[in-house]
């Protein structure tokens, strides 16, 4: 039952952090003005470098909360 | 997490009034593998500067040709017409080719010029045509010094400055 409510948890959490994802890395990489409907190589390798940090930062986050249970 | 690649559910067409007939508007299609497969193939630097100094070479075997039969022979009076002929031709040849071999090279340097830029910047801006431009033109002048090289650079990048603005001129 509770591993019905963990496994629940996990997954809305996984969603939101790739609603998040997607929606920092398009503010950031795509102009708003679009001249055509296919993304160029700049936005394409922009929105790799983006996710790539993302992932990282989300990581390391990850880690550094998990390490240090005292407040620093 | 991300919508399937199958769910596309068929927008509702549009009622077609008597006096304006609108087109179907089409599902969200995800991209398939071979649109990402061929996506990430143009977005190679080495396969998009190799087309770019094919179509180079292309264009500059035309151009050859054509200046190359505006080309006159120096002792026209004293050759016979098949004479003539025969010079002509070859000198369209020859114009030719070296006109090729120089719009080929001029796009491979462009186009790799062009495609490294951007994806360091990894924006899509004019910078990356100036650059590329002022590349290309000074690898081009290289030949006569300093000055050459600087006057090159500077020509050739206004010139893709002003194509690149009029093949994007539809806005």
């Amino acid at each position: 039952m509770q591993i019905m409510g963990m496994m629940e948890k996990e997954m809305e959490y996984r969603v939101e952090m790739f609603n998040k994802l997607t929606q920092t890395c398009f503010d950031k990489c795509i102009e708003k003005r679009h001249k055509e409907s296919e993304l160029n190589m700049g936005e394409n390798s922009c929105i790799d470098r983006c996710v790539s940090k993302y992932w990282q930062v989300t990581n390391l986050v990850g880690q550094l909360l998990g390490s240090n249970r005292p407040p620093m | 997490m991300a919508s399937s690649p199958d769910s596309s559910e068929p927008a509702p067409s549009p009622s077609t009034s008597p006096q304006t007939e609108k087109p179907p508007i089409e599902p969200i299609r995800l991209p398939t593998v071979e649109e990402i497969k061929g996506q990430d193939i143009w977005n190679n630097c080495a396969v998009r500067s190799v087309v770019s100094g094919v179509m180079g070479g292309g264009l500059g075997l035309f151009m050859g040709l054509f200046l190359g039969a505006l080309d006159n022979p120096l002792m026209q009076e004293e050759m016979s017409a098949k004479q003539q002929f025969i010079y002509t031709a070859k000198q369209m040849g020859r114009r030719s080719f070296s006109s090729a071999k120089t719009f080929a090279v001029m796009g491979v340097i462009f186009s790799a010029a062009e495609c490294i830029v951007e994806k360091g910047r990894a924006k899509h801006d004019t910078t990356n045509t100036v650059v590329a431009g002022c590349v290309t033109g000074g690898a081009l002048s290289a030949k006569g010094g300093p000055k050459a090289a600087c006057m090159g650079c500077a020509g050739f990048a206004t010139f893709s400055v002003l194509i690149e603005k009029f093949l994007d001129r539809h806005d």
